[in-house]
């Protein structure tokens, strides 16, 4: 696809500004209301889906040029696929997620790149992961722990920690307690450690298609060289990288989160908590396991039109809009440990707030960043909870950094931690 | 003089204008007691085009002109020449019901068109107008609605102009305009029947010409005819009281019925009022007062076009309910007085003499929008004025109407006096400034700043007085329309 | 048009650099394709409204009245707007400075007792709905949708929707309001000024609220509007709406006493009859003829498809080929949906009798498909929240409605069939979606309550596609020339081209006056234009506010 493939699109908007807000069936407050951080934070038009739909057709009719505001306009946006949602509501024939995207790609293309990301495409292509850290230390969390490394061990399953928690040391934890409880749930899991890389998703919600490309072929070779039939991860970027993004490019090995995996251990009988975790948790929907965490289903078709003007694809198109993304698994781990009273925020599920940390946002624009996490966190106080729990360690740790400049006295903790204080 | 009269029988023939008028007793009414100035003439149109010659006439000779559509009592002195050489333009005398639409719900009528003439009528088409508390029988329609007189069924006001829809207008500057959908007014049978009817108050456009010649007292124009919409007339109606010995008691009960749309009529009167609204002589009203509950509300139920019955029981039991969670009682009698007499009373205009002079002979009212929560403390503070210029407390006829559905409520005194008695007139008119200052800078609005009260308001809002006068510049640039009665 | 730098800097001072911009390509997400959706003119293919001299993101009333008195002073034309979900809330004149609003979107009171709110130019009707219905209230929301600002369609435009019947329309339910004139100076009307509340709208004395607004509004020509309180009704329902249900099939069980019916007639006099009935019985809580957008062959497939979340519209010709649906779309013909809500259990006994009465008498039926739980609570939900309106756009993104018949229901009665009709025949050329020549919508109430209606003959197309754009606008032009041959008026396909043209400017004079001019009451006009010169002395609005001068 290319910018142009999305011409029809920029026409059939209706500029409803659905995007703009959650769908509106949804809506129990003022105050919670809204759904896209970039349009809710810089407030022109311009930078919510209907307007990059606009300054899309601008740039593509050659109306207007690259300048440092288109540059904010595209970069800005999370890739949270809010907008998406809410547009699909009513929109059968609009990919407003897909859109930004292809912006991103077009910009980065025509090199219209911020500094911000192009240090960390450095570090990507230098060091196979996106925080600048050195790819020798990458499986180093890992160390004491008694786990099989790929590929020279073998082992059924691939526990992918990815980039945050392999680095990360406030929360290597969960990767470590991933493979512990694998592991103790006699699971055969390994792991790649130092041999791991990026899983490209991050970058390619950057706009850098062709280095994702990149990084998605190297994993599957590693893949394939492993053996890998089946790849768990903790992290909803790499979940979404492997279970949407892979499959296009021919990936078929069985992606599964961590919440996935537990609730299935959970209702099969395996997986029992003994231990009272008594705390009133509320949890929060990564956008990438939630919304965006449906499966590929591989289409190949093309537009046609029905009684006149009804605008409809041969063979029917596959519908992404968040119907059946992730959201009950880590809300049914929750429910089933003891002790744990999980309250829910007015924006949940396919309609949640994005923690902030997409789209490169978080490495570029730290202000709004830390405002789109404070928002969040200010909603999961609002709900009475003490702790605000996620499946994903981009999504916590930009909770963590927001609530450690601001003060906001609120726990984070990733599901795996509960699941952990509870065995 | 001379001159000026024939011009004016010219166009609406000899019969048609009366020299030097008798501004009659009705007219002495004046809330304010401000000196009129004599006319020089009345005049009677008969139909729109001499209306529109005699404004036209009007601006060429820049003669004062003063509408006049009901008969006395004039109350509130909106319809008491204030300018020299005016000449009234009485309207009474066109007083044709031009259609009544029962389909459409619609009556077209002409101002001189009185409450008492037009729900007969109404009635035998199955239709009903929502009426003010016990208008004068000789109250004109349209000119209680232009003046916004607050109606007894407060759920039938979708806003502050309902019933009244579309008019034909006669500006200040002598041009005709249908307002609302006017343009509609159906002159051929078939247009009824097709629904081309004049049925919408707004616009027509992006102005709302109703709103300006509304509350205008005759100052920027002449209304005449307008469209109004009815209701649907039910034999069946109850009505109830629930009494209570304190007003706050009844304000969150009287809230619930106002949000549920319960009840049709829906006012709350004091002992003073329910026994003004009762009482046939200043006697009865003295013993009533006396055994009247201190506040009463006053709520009827109207069956409506289908299961009227049903609806009446089930609204009757809401009600009922509803009046128990707040701790009061609905009663179809109290103290001897039956509501089905009230309702009688209600139904139909004022007996003769008005209701609000009944007691004294003269009435003085202090009247203003406020809402319902807020009606307490401007009767304490009423109370207190009265106290302070010795006005016995116990004469004030309180009558508080919910307006627009409920968001407002008006709040009406009503102070009784005897005109012959100069000293009590003096008392009560020092009375009369006085707590309507109070009342006004306590949050009173007053919406309808009849006399001295428009000073008072327009001082206070700089921005509707620049506008008004800008749009009064427009309409009637010459000012020949009603001058001095407002703020120009 | 780039501003000057030092005029710019001087919208800048007031507003901060953050919220202003002349970037071209953020000036172009402020602009209209007027290729698509109801603009009530064209549509013309690639063509866009002028592109704006700045956009500016006012905080404040104190603001807004700075950047129109800047703007008197440079004399540069300004227009605001909310949501920027029509044309109208667009310029029409080049070099025009645009106000987005959105910023100004507090709720600034919501009194319970009284049964009003304040609202800010940004509030639109969800917040409101959402935050009323906490304290057992509930918003009138127009046709346009909850998407919509409360405010402008209350001060600014016709304000109609579902709601007329029982919470009363926009024209209605608008109390005071505070007006930043052209001028710069600021209006409130009503109450306020002299009480501090907003219980009241009128007066004092003659109602200067007539300036800003008569049954249309002036579509953001005339200054901007800051504050609006609205009237708000009954909501015995819960404080939130438990929604369930899969996206997009959103669906919400209440209690007992709320009813969502489609009701449906042999003839379209029995439909007026039943209309008027429920007007006289004074039933009712919402009533929309809603699905009927759709048009009256595709309506109850899509109603199949948009409550599964497992289909799409690409299932649409599978859908109709089922008996059942066949048979249920012949069923629901004349239709039209009502919500019945008690304020008591009693209430609603009452009100459901009177309605299966109501049927009785005019041998009218409930269309049962329609009951079902799925479909039953998934109506109630739409209706009630009105969050669905993009589905206007649902069959190819662009759509504007037909004649739009307003008046006594039995005016739009009397010529639906046959402005349907109409269609059907056109619909056959393939430049607007084939479904079913009746795609009559609207209102079954107005102002006042009830007794009048709105129909609007959706007309769907592909705003993308040439032939389909220009196909729609030959449609409409024959409407228009069918309307006028009846008697009907020019239609709402062509209300807004008086203000604009075919090159998205404004329309020239001549012909602005030619139709002033041929109007019923040309006066109308002339009043405006005195208003205008009056309040609007620099003329810094558009042509939106039509005006005709003196001969
Ligand atoms: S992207 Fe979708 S939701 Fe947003 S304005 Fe366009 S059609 Fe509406
Ligand atoms: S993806 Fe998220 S940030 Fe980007 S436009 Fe959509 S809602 Fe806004």
């Amino acid at each position: 696809m290319a910018l142009k493939d999305f011409a029809a699109e920029m026409d059939r908007c209706s500029v409803c500004s659905y995007c703009k807000w959650i769908p509106f069936d949804q809506m129990k407050s003022w105050r919670f209301a809204k759904n896209c951080p970039s349009v809710a934070y810089y407030n022109f038009n311009s930078y919510s889906a209907r307007g990059r739909y606009a300054v899309a057709r601008s740039l593509l009719n050659e109306q207007s040029e690259y300048s440092d505001t288109v540059r904010n306009i595209v970069h800005t946006c999370m890739t949270c696929g809010a907008c998406d949602v809410s547009c699909k509501v009513c929109r059968y024939n609009l990919e407003p997620l897909e859109m930004v995207r292809e912006l991103k790609f077009s910009l980065v293309e025509a090199e219209q790149v911020l500094d911000q990301h192009e240090a960390l495409i450095a570090s990507l292509n230098q060091e196979h992961n996106i925080l600048h850290k050195p790819k020798s230390e990458r499986g180093a969390w890992a160390d004491g722990l008694d786990v099989a490394r790929l590929p020279s061990e073998k082992a059924e399953i691939l526990f992918h920690a990815g980039c945050r928690l392999s680095y990360d040391e406030d929360l290597q934890k969960t990767a470590v307690s991933a493979v512990q409880l694998l592991k103790s749930m006699g699971v055969d899991v390994g792991i790649l450690g130092e041999k791991e890389m990026c899983c490209g998703g991050r970058v390619y919600s950057m706009g850098y298609r062709d280095e994702f490309n990149h990084f998605a072929d190297l994993n599957m070779k590693v893949w394939a060289n492993a053996g890998v039939k089946t790849v768990v991860t903790a992290c909803a970027d790499c979940y979404h990288a492997f279970k949407r993004l892979y499959p296009p490019l021919g990936s078929q090995v069985e992606v599964l989160h961590m919440v996935e995996f537990i609730e299935r251990l959970i209702q099969q009988g395996k997986l029992r908590f003994r231990s009272e975790v008594p705390m009133t948790v509320t949890y929060h929907d990564p956008c990438h396991l939630g919304r965006q965490g449906e499966p590929y289903v591989p289409w190949n078709g093309v537009e046609k039109k029905i009684k006149g003007q009804i605008i409809v694809y041969e063979p029917n198109k596959p519908r992404y809009n968040g119907a059946w993304g992730v959201y009950d698994p880590p809300r049914n781990i929750l429910r089933s440990i003891p002790g744990v009273k999980l309250v829910e925020m007015e924006r949940i599920r396919e309609y949640s707030w994005c923690c902030g940390a997409g789209g490169g946002v978080r490495e570029a624009y730290p202000e709004f960043s830390a405002w789109t996490a404070a928002e969040r966190i200010a909603e999961a106080k609002a709900t009475g909870a003490e702790a605000l729990v996620s499946a994903c360690p981009w999504c916590e740790r930009n909770f963590m950094d927001s609530i450690s400049a601001t003060g906001a006295g609120l726990q984070v903790y990733d599901v795996l931690a509960l699941v952990e204080k509870a065995l | 003089m001379q001159e000026k009269k024939a011009q004016l029988i010219a166009i609406v023939g000899a019969a048609g204008v009366v020299d030097d008028p008798q501004v009659d007793e009705s007219f002495l009414l004046d809330h304010e007691a401000r000196l009129s100035m004599e006319p020089h003439f009345l005049v009677r149109p008969g139909n729109v085009e001499e209306v529109q010659e005699i404004v036209q006439w009007a601006n060429q000779t820049l003669t004062p002109l003063v509408p006049v559509s009901s008969g006395g009592p004039h109350l509130r002195g909106d319809s008491l020449p204030t300018a020299p050489e005016s000449v009234l333009v009485d309207l009474s005398g066109m007083k044709q019901i031009l259609k009544i639409d029962r389909r459409n719900r619609l009556a077209l009528i002409q101002p001189g068109v009185t409450y008492s003439q037009l729900q007969p009528e109404l009635q035998k088409e199955g239709l009903r107008v929502v009426t003010p508390l016990l208008p004068r029988a000789n109250k004109s329609v349209i000119a209680s609605l232009l003046e916004r007189e607050p109606v007894m069924s407060p759920k039938y006001q979708w806003n502050l102009l309902e019933p009244l829809r579309s008019l034909e207008i006669v500006w200040g500057n002598g041009d005709k305009l249908y307002s609302g959908s006017g343009v509609f007014r159906g002159e051929k049978e078939e247009d009824w029947q097709k629904g081309m009817v004049p049925l919408l108050g707004s616009g027509p456009g992006q102005l709302d010409f109703y709103k300006f010649v509304s509350a205008a007292r005759g100052s920027m124009g002449i209304v005449t005819w307008a469209s109004v919409k009815c209701e649907v007339y039910s034999e069946s109606r109850k009505l109830f009281f629930v009494p209570a010995e304190k007003l706050d008691d009844l304000i969150d009960f009287t809230y619930q019925l106002l949000k549920f749309r319960f009840g049709d009529e829906l006012f709350i009167l004091n002992n003073t009022g329910l026994a003004y609204v009762l009482g046939g002589t200043a006697e009865e009203i003295e013993s009533l007062k006396n055994v009247l509950p201190a506040w009463t509300v006053i709520v009827g139920i109207t069956g409506g076009q289908i299961l009227a019955r049903e609806k009446i029981s089930a609204q009757e039991n809401d009600i009922q309910d509803t009046a128990r969670q707040f701790e009061l009682k609905l009663m179809s009698e109290i103290r001897d007085c039956h509501s089905a007499e009230l309702l009688e009373i209600l139904l139909k205009p004022s007996r003769e003499p008005y209701w609000k002079l009944r007691y004294k002979g003269g009435a003085q009212e202090i009247f203003f929008l406020t809402t319902l929560d807020r009606t307490p403390g401007y009767v304490d503070t009423m109370f207190t004025a009265a106290s302070r210029h010795q006005y016995p407390a116990e004469d004030i006829g309180i009558y508080l109407q919910p307006v627009h559905q409920g968001t407002g409520c008006h709040c009406e005194f009503i102070l009784p006096f005897r005109r012959a008695n100069g000293h009590e007139s003096g008392r009560l008119q020092d009375l009369f400034s006085n707590a309507a200052l109070s009342l006004f800078r306590q949050g009173a609005y007053f919406s309808r700043p009849y006399g001295t009260w428009a000073d008072m308001v327009y001082n206070a809002d700089a921005g509707t007085l620049m506008a008004m006068q800008k749009v009064k510049d427009i309409f009637d640039p010459n000012h020949v329309m009603n001058p001095g009665k407002l703020c120009f | 048009m780039t501003l000057p730098k030092h005029v710019y800097q001087a919208f800048e001072d007031v507003v901060g650099a953050v919220n202003i911009s002349d970037d071209p390509a953020v000036l172009d997400s402020y602009r209209y394709s007027l290729a698509h959706t109801a603009i009530h003119l064209g549509p013309f293919y690639n063509t866009y409204t002028p592109r704006g001299a700045a956009v500016l993101l006012p905080g404040s009333a104190k603001e807004v009245q700075a950047i129109v008195k800047l703007c008197n002073k440079y004399r540069i034309k300004f227009k605001a707007s909310s949501t920027f979900w029509s044309a109208q809330g667009y310029p029409s004149e080049e070099d025009t400075i645009q106000l987005d609003m959105r910023r100004m979107d507090r709720i600034l009171e919501l009194d319970e007792k009284n049964m009003f709110a304040v609202v800010e130019p940004g509030v639109i009707g969800a917040t409101l709905q959402a935050e009323a219905m906490k304290v057992g209230l509930n918003t009138h929301i127009p046709g346009s949708g909850c998407s919509c600002s409360v405010l402008a369609s209350a001060t600014s435009y016709f304000g109609s929707g579902p709601s007329n019947l029982y919470g009363g329309c926009y024209y209605d339910n608008l109390l005071g309001l505070e007006w930043v004139m052209p001028t710069g100076e600021i209006l409130r009307t009503g109450s306020v000024n002299s009480t501090g509340s907003w219980f009241c709208g009128e007066g004092p004395g003659p109602s200067m609220k007539g300036v800003a607004r008569g049954f249309l509004g002036a579509k953001g020509s005339m200054g901007v509007f800051t504050k609006c309180a609205i009237k708000l009704f009954a909501w015995p329902g819960p404080k939130t709406l438990p929604v369930e249900g899969v996206i997009p099939a959103y669906k919400v069980s209440l209690p007992e006493t709320f009813r969502a019916y489609t009701l449906a007639f042999p003839s379209w006099k029995a439909w007026a009859d039943a209309a008027h009935l429920i007007w006289d019985t004074g039933i009712g809580y919402l009533a929309h003829r809603q699905f009927n957008m759709f048009g009256r062959d595709l309506k109850f497939a899509m109603v199949k498809i948009l409550t599964d979340p497992t289909k799409t519209l690409g299932d649409l010709e599978e859908v109709l080929a089922d008996p059942e649906v066949q048979r249920i779309t012949k069923q629901s013909e004349r239709d039209f949906q009502i919500i019945l809500v008690g304020m008591t259990a009693r209430d609603i006994a009452w009100q459901d009798a009177a309605l299966d009465e109501i049927l009785n008498r005019t041998d009218g039926w409930k269309v049962e498909a329609m009951n079902v739980p799925e479909i039953h609570d998934w109506v109630l939900l739409y209706l009630i929240r009105l969050g669905h309106k993009n589905l206007n756009l649902v069959f190819s993104g662009g759509y504007d409605g037909a004649f739009g018949l307003l008046g006594a229901m039995d005016y739009g009665a009397a010529h639906a069939e046959e402005a349907a009709q109409f269609k059907k025949t056109w619909e056959k050329r393939g430049a607007i979606v084939d479904a079913g020549g009746d795609c009559m919508m609207g209102p079954i109430g107005g102002q006042g309550g009830g007794g009048t209606g709105l129909w609007e003959n959706f007309t769907c197309f592909d705003p993308h596609d040439r032939e389909s754009v220009e196909g729609t606008l030959e449609f409409f032009d024959a409407c228009t020339k069918l309307g006028l041959e009846k008697g009907w008026g020019v239609g709402m396909e062509k209300w807004n081209s008086v203000a604009r043209g075919s090159d998205g400017r404004t329309t020239p004079k001549a012909e602005r006056d030619r139709m002033h001019l041929s109007a019923p009451q040309p006066s109308v006009f002339r009043y405006q234009h005195k208003i205008r010169e009056a309040f609007n002395p620099n003329d810094l609005g558009d042509a939106y506010y039509e005006t005709l001068e003196d001969e």
